[in-house]
Formats: C-alpha cells, structure tokens, sequence
C-alpha cells in the first residue's frame, strides 16, 4: 500500500501539478512537496508528490525497467538472455 | 549478465561469506509489504544460505487493521445516505460478517479511490451523501488523510469524514521486540514510511534494544544490499543505522508531511491485528478536527471482534509462525476466496507465500526462541 512511483512534473499550477508517469499524464497534489519545479522528479503515493527524487537514481531505475522490457519482448524466458 | 546483476551478485556473495563466519542462525525482519512481495519476486528468498532467515512484519496496512475496525467500515458502508471511499485493497476484506465488496453487491455505494482528495472532491459534488474516506495506512498514506481533513475544513463541507485507522510503524517494531516471542537480529526498514518519517526515529531500535536496522528501496539490488549489511553488522556484533535509501529518505524526514500531520492527528492507542492494543500506536483526529472524525460523527464504539476461525494471521504478520503453518493456507483460503487479510492484499505475507512460495520446503520453518 506504501507502493510509490517516480514521475517526471510537467505542469504545475497552485498546489496541483501534472506529472508524466512513463508517458501517462497524472495529476499530482504537491502540497506536500512545496518546494518542486517543471521538470523535477518526484515519488509519488496515492495521488500525493511524497518527495523530490534526485534524477540520476530515476533515470537508473528506468535503464533497469528498459532492459527488462526489451529482455521480455525479445527472449522471453530464454535462461541465455538472462 | 547486466552490470546491475552483477552489483547483486556481489552483494549476495558477501552475505554468503559473513553468514558462514556467523555460525549461527539470525533472522531479519521487514515492516513493508512491499518488501515482503518484492522479496519473493526477486528470488531472494530461495538465494538466502541456510542460517538466514527474512521474516515478513506487521507492515501490509490491510493485514494489520483488526476484525473489529474492518466491521466498523463494512457497518457504515451499508448506513443509509453513506458513501464510503477507499482504497482498492481493502475491498474484499472479510469482517465477522461480510465485506466492503459484498456490501457493494447488496447495493451499499462504495467507491474505489486512487487518492484521499478524491473522497473530498466527492462530498463536494454530492453534497447530499455522507462521504467517508476509510482512513487506512502508515505514515506514508497518513499525510494525505490529513490534507484531505484541511482541504474539506477549507471548503466548508459538512458531508466529508474520515473513518481514521492510520498506524505507526514504530510502536509495532518496538511491540514485536518486547512482546512477541521472535528471535530478531535486526530489521529491513520501509522505504517509503522512512520518507515521510526520516531515518533517524529508527535510532532508538538500534541502541536501545541493540538491533540493527537498515532502510532500503524495493528493488533487487536494494533489498540485497540491506540483507548484506544486516548480516555483515550481524556479524560485526556492531549494531548500527544505516540509510540505503538516501536518494528519498532523508536524517529527519519529509518536514511538511510531519507538520501536517502534527497538525491534524494526535497519536492515540490502536489496535493491531497479530498485537492486539498498543498505546500510541495509530492517530486520530485532534479535538479541533473531531467534526470530521467519522466515529464521532456516526457514533460507532470501538469493538473487538475474533479473528475469522482458524485464520493465523495474526501470527504470520509477527513473524510466529509461517502460512505453512495455518490450516487454512492454500486449502480453504486462497486468493480467490481469501478468509483472512494476508491472502486478501496483493502486499499480505499469505498471497506471497502462495504465489511464490506454496510448495513445502525444508526451510519453511522460521527461528523461534
């Protein structure tokens, strides 16, 4: 239930912002965030910006989210390509 | 072989070779039912050496809310003119009697919400219902609750209240160590609860009962790391604190998601499945937000009721005792007729076990004292 996501702001109005989350746009209370920006990364749990997130830790999880993706997509369960 | 696999291949080895110095057996326990799913779905648990043991906590908050509080939310669900909001994972919880699910198919308006403002925008728009958010949660779902209560007091509605079972992570963590007759060598912090909270309230854990804790993420690598330094700390005979998880969880924690919830919510007694009452251990809503207190509002006493027969979650949530353990498990409860909480929620210790762990192994058994 603590589950939270990473997600990219894209627009930010008075305490709500709109953020991409891997190409789905959600909207984001960030009154528990004051201080973010367009373009910050933040964590986002139950519709609520819980924490800015420093980019290069986002950015590594989503080069493990990618390379899991394309492992799936293109080997299957090949033990090979694991 | 990816450079990340290689980083947990590392760190298990290390966990290998500090586990066989140990010669003798230790177990660690995790507070977060996303550990507990994520723990399983990366094999961590069949990569662990004979003399480690991960036990799952009381840290799924579906798992943890006691029979009675599950039918208080299931009793107002099905009042007359209520619509009840909530969080997916409590929909098919079992009370004594019924659920929120099969209230629903009896005609009770209940409503799936992504977030606490939701609920608030609700009573806004359908000022004729009496809109109940079912306030369930750690300290990573409280801070909503609160800024929904402010947000409501803001617009002046008279048609929202909060049915508040929020708990604290930290009271149950110190219950287990002086209550429950579990041997732990340390614990696996949660992540998330840490961000609101800070890594620093773990501080007492490590020096006043002498146990290690270690906050972590909920990847691989993370929860492979912090099973390490438990381990290599286990090992060291040093306990310590140690922040795996810096990029999110800071020394003192998220400072305006605190002072909200100072604002709103006072820390009251609350009961928990699997640890009965503990003083301190919930929050509820400060006397100047009573009017939003759904208890208050629609008069409900506070009942203890059984556990469904035979269900031993209580147990399995404190780490006494595994699903193997309870009759139930696999047989009459399953996750697509569940009896208790833990086969109910995707994050319970139960339907981890079944999904990953159904078969009988020679380690299924956990470390008693």
């Amino acid at each position: 239930m603590c589950l939270a996501v990473p997600a990219k702001l894209v627009e930010l109005r008075a305490d709500a912002a709109v953020a991409d989350l891997h190409g789905n746009r959600v909207e984001v209370n960030t009154m528990l965030t004051p201080e973010v920006k367009v373009g910050d990364w933040v964590l986002i749990h139950a519709g609520f910006a819980i924490q800015q997130l420093d980019c290069r830790t986002v950015e590594d999880t989503f080069a493990v989210l990618e390379d899991l993706r394309q492992r799936t997509e293109g080997g299957g369960h090949d033990p090979a390509k694991r | 072989m990816t450079r990340r696999s290689v980083e947990v291949r590392e760190f298990l080895m290390r966990l290998e070779w500090a586990a066989a110095k140990l010669e003798r057996d230790v177990a660690f326990m995790e507070v977060c039912g996303t550990h507990t799913v994520n723990a399983f779905r990366c094999g961590l648990h069949s990569l662990m050496p004979p003399n480690v043991t991960l036990l799952s906590g009381p840290g799924c908050p579906v798992c943890v809310t006691a029979q009675g509080d599950v039918d208080q939310m299931i009793h107002l669900a099905g009042r007359p003119g209520v619509t009840l909001c909530t969080y997916g994972d409590m929909l098919r919880v079992t009370g004594s009697h019924s659920s929120l699910e099969l209230e629903r198919t009896r005609g009770a308006d209940i409503r799936v919400i992504y977030s606490a403002m939701d609920a608030v925008k609700l009573a806004a728009d359908e000022p004729r219902r009496e809109v109940v958010l079912a306030a369930v949660g750690f300290e990573t779902t409280a801070p909503a609750t609160a800024i929904a209560v402010l947000e409501a007091h803001r617009r002046g509605l008279k048609n929202f209240s909060a049915l508040v079972t929020h708990k604290l992570v930290l009271p149950a963590m110190r219950a287990l160590l002086d209550g429950v007759p579990v041997k732990l060598d340390g614990f696996l912090c949660p992540g998330h609860v840490s961000v609101i909270i800070g890594a620093e309230v773990y501080r007492p854990i490590v020096e006043k009962y002498g146990k290690p804790c270690v906050i972590v993420g909920f990847e691989d690598l993370q929860l492979a790391a912090g099973l390490c330094r438990l381990v290599e700390l286990a090992l060291d005979g040093t306990p310590r604190l140690e922040n795996l998880y810096p990029q999110a969880v800071s020394p003192r924690g998220n400072a305006r998601a605190l002072e909200v919830l100072e604002r709103v919510f006072e820390p009251v007694e609350a009961r928990w499945r699997g640890l009965a009452a503990i003083p301190a251990s919930g929050l509820g809503l400060r006397a100047k937000w009573s009017q939003y207190d759904a208890a208050r509002k629609f008069g409900l006493e506070a009942v203890d009721a059984p556990e469904p027969p035979g269900c031993r979650c209580g147990e399995v949530i404190t780490g006494q005792c595994t699903p193997h353990d309870c009759t139930l498990f696999g047989t009459a409860c399953t996750p697509v007729r569940p009896i208790g909480p833990c086969m109910v929620s995707s994050e319970g210790t139960c339907q981890a076990w079944f999904k990953y762990k159904r078969a009988r192994t020679a380690k299924h058994e956990y470390v008693k004292t």
